[in-house]
């Protein structure tokens, strides 16, 4: 579905969704993973209500170093979405520590299945030299790389992310791959949002923002808006669906500033690739 | 129309939050359909002495009568409270009572919190207690960390049954409220539903319309999320939204 050319008329693009593990508890070490395809469904018809018709995907991992087959396994997760609704676009999981491992990964889930961009979670910070074979194949194929991120205040995210990105990395990031298009993730989830903004304010030209996350606070996709650039911030909402409608329609911005965020500038991006 | 029961009005001083003005807060709400809200005084939390934030909020909300309620904000550890509790209730025409431990350095199941949650109930005075103000992984260095977390909240209901409990800014306690074969546990505990997730918690339909109130979290948080989640919600119909919008509030703080 990554080439069908639906995504040129979608309504709202999710930049950052995530389907789930029929069975999340089942730990890291198996042979197999299925998607929850009731919850899929659910999340479907409740993107419909909503006018979100199409669901950029991944299922990340959150353990400090997964393997190799344990990625591999996760992005079958975000195929099988695939193949149950062409409104799933799909960003390929991966860890990059495993540079080899990676690339054949991305070979396999973005050159022959279709999917759009390169997800990354907490394994490693975005400015990390080993990213380096990562970035320059995503830059090659012209497709972004979204990296979970945030500034956590709090002592639980300190002591459980400690390698979390914030937009002081990505800045970094953004001078250190200059050819990649980089999104930092959910301006909404969980953290000093403000602090943030105020790094991105020098407006890397490959660096993009998504407004995800369940924090609404009053005035973040204006501020978002004023710090990076209305072309740089795109609608998404990692799951937490109503808030990120929400968020975006109660912005003081025009109709016509608003479809930016919802589609087009998301839609400049999947307009970008080379494969 | 819907009635909002999770509103702030006054300066919070960790970060810009427009629209915190009875007047601004008033016309914000008005523009999104909401008829009607209850409402706290922010910069009164942290006050040593609340009371002077109560009186604060309600000659703020006077010139607003038929809109906003006021909700009282007491420190149970203060000196005076039962004065100022009843003062709020019968000079004041506050309808309700928040409590905030995290602010105010108790927990819900001391005696002290016990005791103005029961002469609450006597006022007829539900009582509101926010899990959190802002999210702490946001947090000014300042400002609290800890959260109300569910086993304090049930210690509340359980101690003082007599007490009305309404949660607000709350996603994960909806499981607290069903016991056995999916019967109400707590039938003093609410749950206001501006951080509600997958509908309305996946809680059964005639339970979201019994224990749910609206609420936006306004003017901290934006407004139409919870309009949203109120609209959406596919395990409501229209008599559960109504109830859930309007009527359950508004019969909780005896407006109805």
């Amino acid at each position: 579905m990554g080439s069908s050319p639906a995504w040129q008329t979608a309504r709202r693009i999710d930049a950052h969704f995530h389907v789930t593990d029929a069975d999340p508890d089942a730990g890291f070490s198996r042979s197999t993973r299925r998607l929850d395809r009731e919850q899929t469904e659910r999340s479907l018809r409740q993107a419909e209500k909503l006018g979100i018709d199409v669901l950029c995907t991944s299922v990340p991992l959150t353990s400090e170093c997964p393997t190799p087959e344990q990625v591999h396994l996760a992005n079958n997760v975000t195929l099988e979405a695939r193949a149950m609704s062409e409104r799933f676009f799909g960003f390929c999981f991966l860890n990059p520590g495993y540079a080899r491992e990676s690339l054949g990964e991305i070979e396999r889930c973005i050159v022959d299945g279709g999917m759009i961009g390169i997800k990354l979670y907490h394994q490693y910070r975005i400015c990390d030299p080993a990213l380096t074979p990562v970035m320059q194949r995503a830059a090659e194929l012209h497709v972004p790389v979204l990296m979970h991120a945030g500034k956590g205040r709090d002592t639980e995210t300190k002591i459980q992310q400690p390698r979390l990105s914030d937009a002081s990395h990505f800045v970094r990031a953004a001078a250190m791959f200059p050819e990649t298009m980089l999104i930092e993730a959910h301006i909404g989830g969980g953290g000093d949002w403000e602090w943030c903004l105020r790094h991105l304010e020098d407006r890397p030209p490959n660096l993009y923002l998504d407004i995800s996350g369940t924090v609404i606070d009053a005035g973040i996709v204006d501020k978002a808006v004023a710090a990076i650039g209305l072309d740089r911030v795109l609608f998404a909402t990692d799951m937490s669906m109503e808030e990120g409608v929400g968020k975006v329609l109660d912005a003081d911005l025009t109709e016509e500033q608003r479809e930016r965020i919802f589609a087009s500038n998301m839609k400049d991006i999947l307009a970008r690739r080379r494969v | 129309m819907v009635f909002d029961i999770n509103t702030a009005i006054g300066h919070w001083p960790f970060r810009q939050v427009p629209n915190h003005s009875a007047s601004q807060l008033r016309a914000l709400l008005t523009a999104k359909g909401i008829g009607g809200a209850a409402t706290v005084n922010t910069h009164g939390l942290f006050y040593l002495n609340c009371h002077d934030a109560n009186v604060e909020l309600a000659e703020a909300i006077a010139d607003h009568a038929g809109f906003f309620v006021g909700v009282a904000t007491l420190n149970p550890m203060y000196a005076a409270w039962g004065r100022d509790l009843s003062d709020c209730r019968e000079k004041l025409g506050l309808r309700a009572l928040r409590l905030a431990p995290q602010y105010h350095g108790y927990r819900l199941d001391c005696p002290e919190a016990l005791a103005i949650a029961k002469a609450a109930s006597g006022l007829g005075m539900p009582v509101l207690v926010p899990h959190r103000v802002v999210d702490p992984r946001g947090r000014h260095w300042f400002d609290a960390e800890q959260t109300v977390d569910l086993p304090d909240v049930v210690a509340l209901c359980e101690a003082a049954p007599e007490a009305t409990v309404i949660v607000t800014e709350a996603c994960f306690y909806a499981n607290a409220l069903l016991g056995e074969k999916g019967c109400v546990r707590y039938p003093n505990l609410y749950l206001e539903l501006s951080r509600a997730r997958d509908g309305m918690c996946k809680l059964p339909a005639e339970v979201a319309a019994e224990r749910m109130v609206f609420g936006t979290g306004a003017p901290f948080k934006c407004v139409t999320p919870a309009l949203l989640k109120l609209d959406l919600a596919p395990e409501l119909d229209e008599p559960a939204r109504r109830r859930i919008g309007w009527e359950n509030g508004r019969k909780l703080l005896g407006l109805m």
